[in-house]
């Protein structure tokens, strides 16, 4: 069944060239309304649609793709959406979403989301499909570039690793804004489905990786106290998968007694996870202000072999981030954002859980600060440009697999990354 | 002593010299105040004559225009209709009742067009344009320059 369904929202074949077809016909700025129409026809459909391409070099340690340090152009995103409003409460859409990202994406194109919307009144609307999943402030336009100031948002609530899985949701959703008499007004979002995971992105040890529930909710309140809103999120999910060793690494893990001597694999794996985060923005004017506090508690079951599993383990992260719009064509932003994989063992004394005796302590590997600051040039409606410098202390969310398979404690404490990027859209 | 024989007429018109300035300059502030109320306001809120609103809150308008609101009260849907985004009246409005700026509010509308959340209002390039939709949508709400021929178009206000 997963099979199938992960063929079916490939469609590698056939989506491209029609992300093509469609891109080349587009009418840029469809919204625009033609002066010479009246409006009273059927609505059209409108298509809107992104492209960018980025640069990342970093100073050392290799971060989101490979051969960062040398600099890599394996930063690109191409999306085209198409949506429909059916009737005053009924609306279709879809998106075609392909990227490159160091390993991941890799051109493979992919419906990011389908849905029918029916607003049956402004505080219950339903949507069925496949809907991006309400996490925090920022987690449904996280691959939104034109929408937000910062190149990247604050990795430790929206890794962009995490973006092929906890993007989007394929299951139903309820929504709605409920007004509270002169106390501003509550939107809610409830959801629940199932994760589609594409583990073309995984590493070549996990298969048949794939996300059996989710289910969430997401409250925010429109202050009175203009341009303020809080709100809280959480999520539960499960991911489930087979690790496939090859055989020499099989040897190896036999003879550190991680794995019993008669295993011939695969092992399978669950990784329980709830994820909750509390958010607050100010966005007023010219200025934007937010920061958001978030928990991720996850463990990992494994029921072929016990010495596998992971107690559950709690990780912690914030950030604090503000924006400023100087001029309609530049916006500088800052932010700073912490990252705890262990909030029990925030200095990393501790060796990573069920390795053997003697591997050393975890270290700079358990957390990571981030200072990124960012320059915005609106060139026009349609184009921008996006500079963006980050000062990192930790390499809590580095890869060892982008990094030669060191551990994250032996890589570079105090690092820096440059990024560019430009975004035309419409 | 050689008496100024216009003493005391010179000691009179210097109040009435004061006076005059002082009219003058009440003169050129009640002109100023009469220039403002006659000048046009930056923009006017429009909806269709048959929308009994004759009145809105600045917060109402907002969630009308940002679609957190889709209804009128008696149920009929919103169609708010914007102007270009590089257009003055564009900006008034947008600072004034919407309280965000411009590009704000686009990256508010980019959040929702690419996460497949809603779609933006049209925009027009003319406040003809804006009447001439308003006029055709029962539940229609646009803005347009203060000085813009509203037709039948009904000014609403917006506080």
């Amino acid at each position: 069944m997963a099979d199938r369904r992960s063929r079916w929202l490939r469609h590698d074949s056939w989506v491209g060239p029609i992300v093509c077809a469609a891109t080349a016909f587009a009418v840029p700025a469809p919204a625009r309304a033609d002066d010479s129409s009246d409006g009273t026809g059927p609505l059209p459909i409108e298509i809107h649609a992104f492209v960018s391409q980025g640069f990342i070099k970093t100073s050392s340690n290799n971060y989101l793709a490979e051969d960062s340090t040398k600099g890599s152009f394996e930063f690109s995103e191409v999306g085209i959406n198409f949506s429909k409003q059916l009737t005053d409460r009924m609306r279709v859409g879809m998106q075609l979403f392909t990227h490159d990202l160091g390993p991941l994406g890799n051109y493979r194109t992919r419906f990011d989301w389908f849905y029918l919307d029916y607003r049956f009144w402004d505080w219950l609307g339903l949507r069925a499909g496949r809907t991006k999943l309400p996490f925090g402030l920022y987690n449904e336009s996280s691959d939104i570039d034109a929408a937000r100031v910062p190149i990247l948002l604050p990795q430790s609530v929206y890794p962009v690793s995490n973006r092929d899985f906890l993007l989007a949701l394929t299951g139903a959703e309820a929504y709605g804004i409920v007004p509270l008499a002169g106390a501003g007004s509550l939107e809610y979002r409830l959801y629940g489905g199932a994760i589609f995971y594409d583990t073309a992105d995984a590493s070549s040890t996990l298969s048949n990786v794939r996300g059996p529930y989710i289910f969430g909710a997401r409250l925010m309140w429109q202050n009175p106290i203009e341009g303020l809103q809080v709100g809280a999120s959480a999520q539960k999910l499960r991911l489930d998968g087979d690790a496939v060793f090859p055989p020499a690494q099989i040897a190896q893990l036999q003879m550190a007694g991680q794995l019993p001597s008669d295993f011939s694999g695969p092992l399978k794996f669950q990784i329980p996870a709830t994820l909750a985060v509390a958010s607050l923005e100010y966005s007023a004017h010219d200025l934007l202000v937010a920061s958001e506090y978030s928990r991720w508690w996850a463990s990992l079951n494994s029921s072929t072999v016990a010495s596998f599993s992971v107690p559950e383990t709690v990780s912690e992260r914030f950030y604090l981030m503000s924006a400023y719009h100087v001029t309609p064509w530049f916006t500088p932003g800052v932010y700073y954002s912490v990252l705890f994989g262990n909030v029990d063992d925030r200095k990393g004394n501790d060796a990573p859980y069920g390795t053997p005796k003697g591997t050393p302590p975890l270290g700079r590997g358990a957390y990571q600060h981030d200072l990124a600051l960012t320059l915005r040039y609106d060139l026009n409606s349609f184009w921008l440009l996006k500079l963006e410098g980050h000062y990192m202390h930790g390499t809590a969310g580095l890869s060892s697999a982008l990094n030669g398979n060191q551990p994250l404690s032996s890589l570079t404490e105090d690092w820096g990354v440059f990024l560019a990027k430009t975004t035309a859209y419409f | 002593m050689i008496r100024n024989p216009f003493h005391g007429q010179l000691h009179g018109p210097r109040p009435t010299r004061r006076s005059l300035l002082w009219s003058l300059f009440g003169l050129c502030a009640l002109g100023g105040r009469s220039a403002g109320a006659e000048a046009a306001p930056e923009f006017r809120v429009l909806i269709h004559p048959e929308n009994p609103t004759t009145s809105l809150s600045k917060d109402f308008v907002t969630d009308l225009f940002l679609k957190r609101v889709t209804r009128w009260r008696d149920g009929e849907a919103v169609h708010p209709v914007d102007q270009r985004a590089d257009s003055g009246v564009r900006k008034s409005f947008s600072d004034d009742v919407l309280r965000r700026s411009v590009s704000a509010v686009k990256r508010y509308w980019q959040q929702r067009i690419f996460s497949g959340r809603d779609l933006p209002p049209p925009e027009f390039d003319s406040d003809e344009a804006v009447v001439s939709y308003v006029l055709k949508h029962r539940g229609a709400i646009g803005y347009v320059s203060g000085r813009a021929k509203l037709d039948r178009a009904k000014s609403i206000l917006v506080q």
